[in-house]
């Protein structure tokens, strides 16, 4: 598996493209959760599902994707989008967008036996969306072979969640999660581009 | 034919197709006009869906993307309305989004209310198909307005690569054409 420093070294590499204004689309850099994610995947087998968030990068190298292959679609303006089906990994950027599609992934698994299940990642002000606590409610009762995971970062873009939710630490009762500092801003490099 | 007894004679059909799969309200259970025509599917393919239009759109795009062929049942096009993200953000666009990797296909089936000899006001007979036609930019709709046009359409909608919506409307189901 990828290590920590091998994934920080991947963001500061897109990182330094981007400012060098080699990619024309925005990017949601991932860090600070290194560790984390990683004990999380070491559960996740090849053969699983991953649905992921506009912040995939990180998501989407440790389901195995090649760098090489990453770097590519990010560089083609696709860091919101990254999508590798070989690789059963699918990203939405609409805010819990993937959970209910994640749940009818899981539910034809369950229906045609299979052994293999569905890791559905979510930021913390996504885990309060209304289709997220469907999604999970449904996924429970009918005892689909799905995980949702909250990554809980405080913000949302950059409103503090418990500014807008108040004491917003109160999950459904059927997901994990983890908390973490981000190391970079919620969106594109924290610098001016000049995009010639 | 009557409109309802071609609904039923093409949902028959579509049911006896290896990979389709049927959920929404009033499928196991009656509740709609919609649920007699669905007599003729077996039952192991049915799956009764909470009231909750976003999680069914969704459910629907999934099965799609694991092989299955969802017929997604909205019982009135009011109710449609209420899944506009997964229709519109995500099984419209993530054949765009995954530059041509997934192709989910989904049959979305619903009606326009009827109005007569019961009037149920605003919210439960609309025609959305207009606005419905202007926010896909990849999945056509199309109004199925009498016997033979439910026929051909859910002929064509199974032959067709990508998904549809195909629109009934309630008030024709006695009718003859």
């Amino acid at each position: 598996m990828i290590t920590s420093n091998e994934l920080r070294a991947f963001e500061e590499d897109i990182k330094e493209e981007f400012l060098a204004g080699s990619i024309r689309a925005p990017i949601h850099l991932s860090g600070g959760n290194e560790e984390q994610l990683i004990s999380i995947f070491r559960d996740v087998i090849p053969n699983d599902w991953v649905f992921s968030t506009h912040r995939s990068h990180y998501h989407a190298l440790l389901k195995g994707v090649p760098p090489e292959l990453v770097k590519h679609e990010i560089m083609a303006g696709r860091s919101m989008h990254l999508n590798f089906k070989e690789y059963k990994f699918f990203t939405s950027s609409i805010v819990a967008g993937c959970c209910p599609i994640a749940v009818g992934v899981a539910m034809a698994i369950k229906r045609r036996g299979g052994s293999e299940k569905v890791w559905c990642f979510v930021g913390d002000m996504a885990a309060k969306a209304g289709i997220f606590r469907e999604s999970c409610e449904y996924a429970g009762r009918n005892t689909l072979p799905i995980t949702f995971v909250v990554e809980d970062n405080e913000f949302s873009t950059n409103t503090p969640t418990d500014k807008a939710w108040g004491d917003y630490r109160w999950y459904y009762n059927m997901d994990t999660g983890y908390t973490y500092k981000r190391i970079y801003p919620h969106i594109n490099a924290g610098k001016w581009v000049d995009f010639k | 034919m009557k409109y309802k007894d071609a609904l039923t004679t093409s949902m028959t059909l579509l049911g006896q197709v290896d990979n389709t799969i049927f959920l929404g309200q009033s499928i196991v259970y009656p509740g709609h006009a919609m649920f007699h025509t669905l007599r003729g599917v077996p039952l192991e393919k049915k799956i009764e869906m909470p009231v909750a239009e976003e999680l069914q759109m969704g459910i629907s795009a999934g099965l799609a993307l694991e092989g299955y062929l969802p017929i997604s049942i909205f019982p009135r096009m009011d109710f449609l309305m209420c899944c506009m993200n997964q229709l519109v953000n995500h099984l419209d666009k993530i054949e765009q989004m995954s530059c041509g990797q997934y192709r989910p296909k989904v049959i979305i089936r619903t009606s326009i209310g009827s109005v007569s000899p019961l009037n149920p006001g605003p919210q439960h007979c609309q025609d959305h198909i207009g606005t419905l036609r202007k926010a896909l930019k990849n999945i056509p709709v199309w109004a199925c307005k009498s016997s033979q046009g439910v026929l051909l359409n859910y002929e064509v909608a199974m032959k067709y690569e990508g998904s549809v919506v195909l629109v009934e409307y309630t008030d024709l189901y006695e009718e003859e054409s």
